[in-house]
């Protein structure tokens, strides 16, 4: 699907913290998630906008929803 | 819309399952604090196509002159980095750019916005119109929370808020963030509806928004309650004075309001130091 494999922007990567930890984040390229290991969460990047809602976040230890 | 404003089912559960909820406002109703961030998504998610010409009809267009009038004020320079909160559908970020450019770069990098909004579906809004327009470079959208924002410390050179402060549940967080994310000597500026101080202007107004506005909300949009939601809001925040004094106490220093249009909205502004 090209809306999930649209790349962000790596200057935004720079640009952006973990909401909850204020950490640094590690980009899931294949995921298309952006890590916080402190946090233990990931967020998604719908739409090649990262969604940095911790409610909208996956817990690390909960396998990723399955692709559509 | 499913937007109920009485005896919303979902509301009552939620209470009952917790009765010591802390309460905080929606419009004119109560709901529990945890409700009211969901609850303003689903506005901004039924209202997202139809924003723009929506504030065009709410305000008359005035909002656009507003909007300038905060741009102007805020003098955008080449090499800024702003951060704007709530700006879903870009009018802040693409009038920045403007202005920054328009003003002359000098060496060095041009200025970038970083466009965070708590609604996905504003955010599509707000980069479709910037393809259309060739807006390229230099803006990044990113979904947020104005509360708890995704942005490192003491990075921004300014913060704004348009038409957003209002729908956020706790504004001391979201003033207390504010600050968090801008350098010493950046610059915090608060664009928001606020209390009309000349009285021949408040009875028309109030006509105009409890009477007019959702009509032209159903009308437009499909969708009355979403708009009389934004009129009532308008009538929860906090007045000038009162905000003034909160962004004191959140340390945003040397605060001070400059009213526009008779009070109908006020630009707020504040200084990291």
């Amino acid at each position: 699907m090209a809306e999930t494999t649209r790349s962000i922007d790596p200057k935004l990567l720079e640009m952006l913290v973990c909401p909850l930890t204020k950490a640094q984040l590690r980009y899931d390229a294949a995921a298309q998630e952006l890590i916080s290991e402190e946090a233990n969460l990931a967020y998604p990047i719908r739409d090649g906008i990262p969604i940095m809602l911790v409610d909208e976040a996956r817990p690390l230890d909960r396998p990723a929803p399955a692709a559509t | 819309m499913v937007l109920l404003m009485n005896d919303q089912p979902s509301l009552d559960t939620a209470a009952s399952a917790a009765p010591v909820t802390a309460r905080t406002d929606f419009g004119f109703r109560e709901v529990p604090v945890a409700e009211k961030k969901k609850l303003v998504r689903g506005v901004f998610d039924s209202v997202a196509g139809k924003y723009d010409i929506m504030n065009d009809l709410m305000s008359v267009g005035i909002h656009r002159l507003w909007k300038d009038t905060l741009i102007a004020q805020l003098r955008p320079r080449a090499g800024e980095h702003l951060l704007d909160v709530a700006g879903g559908t870009g009018d802040i970020a693409f009038r920045f750019l403007n202005a920054a450019e328009k003003r002359g770069s000098q060496e060095g990098a041009p200025a970038h916005v970083t466009v965070c909004d708590i609604n996905h579906a504003m955010l599509t809004v707000g980069r479709d119109r910037a393809i259309d327009r060739g807006i390229l470079r230099g803006v990044e959208w990113v979904c947020g929370d104005a509360e708890q924002l995704p942005v490192p410390s003491g990075s921004v050179d300014c913060y704004t808020i348009a038409f957003g402060l209002r729908n956020v549940t706790d504004i001391d967080q979201a003033l207390r963030e504010a600050r968090r994310v801008l350098r010493p000597g950046g610059r915090f500026m608060c664009l928001e509806f606020s209390r009309v101080a000349l009285p021949i202007l408040e009875k028309p107004y109030d006509f105009y928004s409890f009477e007019v506005l959702p009509r032209l909300g159903q009308w437009v949009a499909g969708d009355a309650e979403s708009y009389r939601y934004l009129a009532e809001s308008i009538r929860r925040f906090p007045p000038q004075d009162e905000l003034v004094e909160r962004m004191l106490a959140s340390r945003l220093e040397r605060a001070r309001y400059r009213n526009l249009t008779g009070g109908v909205a006020a630009i707020h502004t504040g200084w990291r130091l």
